[in-house]
């Protein structure tokens, strides 16, 4: 099957196709931002003590992760302009990136602080520190080491799912790949194009993952 | 304003409740099937063939790293390349079960390779074959430890399944997508298409985390 | 009944057994005992082919242990108690014992349930045989094992520091067990400090260090008039307490 893959069409392409992925990283880069710094306020309000700013954290999470991203991003493309938003379809793309994978986030982040022993904490009060030098000094550091690769995890999730945004008209490594198959009729080379740039994103971010894992893993706990 | 809308949408329930059915009937069936193929894809991964193990473990790989997008077109466009015609719903199918068993073959290593080595050490001691390590005593360890991970599994599949709307398949999203382009109100239609998920995977994601927490405490 | 002659065995650079040339006959206790590394829990657990070797001849009841095809039958005539117990998690006391038996041994369901009550009952478990492992305490735990593996109707039994984990006060309630075993006349070899238990009931003690065999004797004489340095080095370390 591969050997009868037409590389000249695709070197043709290849200008496109580099277009295409430089967008989706941009588009899983300014995403991946957006969802940490959701993630990070969703975690710290659904870990703080007071009920009724605990509740739409937890509204948010739930909801998020019960329905489909591409249910999200259909209900922002077709909804937003009803309320009178009329946003360009990328933007539209990287806000529901961004809700979608910072509920996620949230969730990731707030299991590693409650992976912390509880003996942790409690030898940082008997040498007498404040709530926030526990958290700064103890909870924190070691709740990072274990965040790391289910987040990069997450940064794997979130390039794949940009490839739904080539459904609201997009142009990124998806949509690129598809203009070989719609404009050549080859579908095998777009579709072999495409799938070889997330490949790269893919095994690029899981030997980060890995590398980290290797370096910095609590001796004694994963 | 509203009323009129809802009014509106619910006309199109049937094709609602047929877009809800597909959703429902694709996750289950895939589900299956990916589970079945899965265990054997985690067997193999855990097992003592390095080579064979290596071999799976690139395509899994494959299907790790790529959009479920991408593979649903695969299915679609690139099958009937090679001489296999399907269906929409059968190369939704195709796909979805595919990606399951990738996913789910991975969790079912990552379980087999937790159980300690102390116990197939004590089946071995005993005189059992690896079969019979692995069905009485390293397998039923090993499903307990992961089947949150499963449940979790099973709601990511319902969810993706979404994704076959892009073939043309009526699902939820699809249902959702069609009465959209006639009752011009997208809060409303994907609210409804989104409580419609809600309505399905909000039960298992509580499964999941309960049963995680009662497997921590289990083998605490 | 077990017999090593000339057995060596490396984990990559590191000979942890020298040269290993050992008979145990029918029906002796025999306890090993060195510090840790020395290749003790290496050496029994080459006997029932946990671990390979790489030179020297292996018998165990008359069988090579170089032949692959018999091993599965020899495991199943040979009990082994591990120190961290291994008991089955997901399966009751009853259960974990007559495992083995119902499927390697093709016993009846209720012939194996029936040998593995009277086996529970003998090491005084007969209330907790619907119990979970997790639900008993250590000591509880061991004797579970140790009637798992008696359930095979062993020709041998090996135990591998099988009081190391426990505490204090339930290590007694394990050595009753495998002093009565003894003295029931079972073909034992024991890797254990318990020097009470080796002076009660053992033929003969071997000190191991660094991988090979230092001493061989018994145990009146091992105690009391122990050949060499490095034995009497690492009795009065364990004993001074």
């Amino acid at each position: 099957m591969l050997g009868g893959l037409n590389t000249r069409v695709m070197m043709e392409y290849l200008p496109e196709i580099w277009q295409g992925f430089l967008a989706t990283l941009f588009l899983s880069t300014v995403g991946f931002v957006g969802a940490m710094a959701l993630g990070v306020l969703a975690c710290a309000l659904t870990i703080q003590p007071l009920r009724w700013l605990r509740a739409p954290a937890v509204i948010y999470v739930d909801t998020i992760r019960a329905t489909p991203l591409l249910a999200q991003l259909y209900f922002l493309y077709f909804g937003l302009p009803r309320l009178g938003i009329v946003l360009p379809e990328m933007l539209i793309g990287i806000i529901a990136l961004s809700l979608n994978s910072g509920a996620y986030m949230a969730e990731i982040i707030r299991s590693g602080i409650l992976s912390i022993p509880r003996g942790q904490v409690e030898a940082g009060m008997s040498t007498g520190l404040s709530y926030m030098q526990r958290m700064r000094l103890i909870v924190l550091p070691q709740a990072l080491r274990t965040t790391v690769s289910p987040l990069i995890g997450q940064a794997i999730v979130l390039v794949k799912d940009s490839s739904l945004l080539s459904l609201i008209s997009v142009v990124e490594l998806t949509r690129a790949g598809q203009r070989i198959a719609i404009d050549r009729f080859m579908p095998v080379e777009g579709l072999v194009a495409t799938a070889l740039g997330y490949l790269m994103l893919y095994y690029a971010l899981k030997s980060a993952a890995g590398a980290w894992q290797a370096r910095n893993s609590i001796p004694g706990r994963g | 304003m509203v009323w009129f809308y809802l009014e509106r949408i619910f006309g199109y329930w049937p094709v609602l409740l047929k877009g809800m059915g597909m959703t429902i009937g694709l996750s289950l069936l895939s589900l299956v099937i990916g589970v079945v193929i899965g265990f054997g894809f985690g067997i193999i991964r855990a097992g003592h063939n390095r080579w064979l193990s290596r071999v799976l473990g690139l395509y899994i790989d494959f299907f790790r790293g790529t959009p479920f997008l991408v593979q649903v077109f695969i299915a679609f466009f690139i099958l009937p390349v090679i001489g296999i015609e399907l269906s929409a719903f059968a190369a939704g199918v195709v796909a979805l079960s595919n990606m399951a068993a990738c996913f789910i073959g991975e969790i079912v290593a990552a379980g087999l390779k937790a159980v300690p080595s102390g116990q197939s050490e004590a089946a071995i001691a005993s005189g059992m074959t690896r079969a019979q390590q692995m069905r009485l005593v390293v397998m039923p360890q090993a499903v307990r430890i992961i089947t949150p991970s499963l449940v979790g599994q099973f709601v990511l599949l319902i969810k993706d399944s979404s994704v076959v709307s892009a073939i043309g398949l009526l699902d939820l999203t699809r249902a959702g997508w069609l009465i959209v382009q006639s009752v011009p109100n997208g809060l409303l239609v994907f609210g409804i298409v989104g409580l419609g998920y809600f309505i399905i995977c909000y039960p298992l994601i509580h499964l999941s985390r309960r049963l995680e927490r009662r497997s921590q405490a289990a083998f605490l | 009944m077990i017999e090593f002659s000339g057995v060596n065995k490396w984990f990559g650079s590191l000979h942890v057994l020298q040269d290993i040339s050992l008979t145990v006959a029918k029906g002796e206790v025999v306890v090993v005992c060195g510090p840790s590394g020395s290749g003790k829990s290496t050496l029994i657990r080459c006997i029932n082919g946990l671990e390979p070797f790489e030179s020297g001849r292996l018998l165990v009841d008359g069988t090579d242990l170089s032949n692959r095809k018999a091993l599965l039958k020899l495991r199943s005539e040979v009990g082994f108690v591990f120190q961290s117990f291994n008991l089955y998690p997901h399966k009751t006391a009853l259960e974990n014992v007559t495992l083995a038996p119902i499927h390697v041994r093709r016993l009846g369901r209720a012939q194996a349930e029936e040998r593995g009550r009277a086996l529970l009952e003998k090491v005084g478990l007969a209330d907790k045989m619907g119990s979970y492992p997790h639900q008993l305490s250590g000591g509880q735990q061991q004797r579970v094992a140790i009637a798992r593996s008696l359930c095979m109707q062993p020709k041998i039994m090996l135990f591998d520091e099988p009081t190391s984990a426990l505490d204090p006060e339930m290590i007694n309630e394990v050595l009753d067990v495998m002093v009565g075993l003894a003295r029931e006349g079972m073909t034992m070899m024991v890797v254990t400090h318990e020097m009470g238990f080796a002076r009660k009931v053992a033929d003969r003690v071997i000190f191991m260090d660094r991988g090979a065999i230092v001493e061989t004797a018994p145990p009146e004489r091992f105690f009391t008039a122990p050949a060499h340095a490095r034995t009497r080095d690492f009795l009065s370390k364990i004993l001074q307490h």
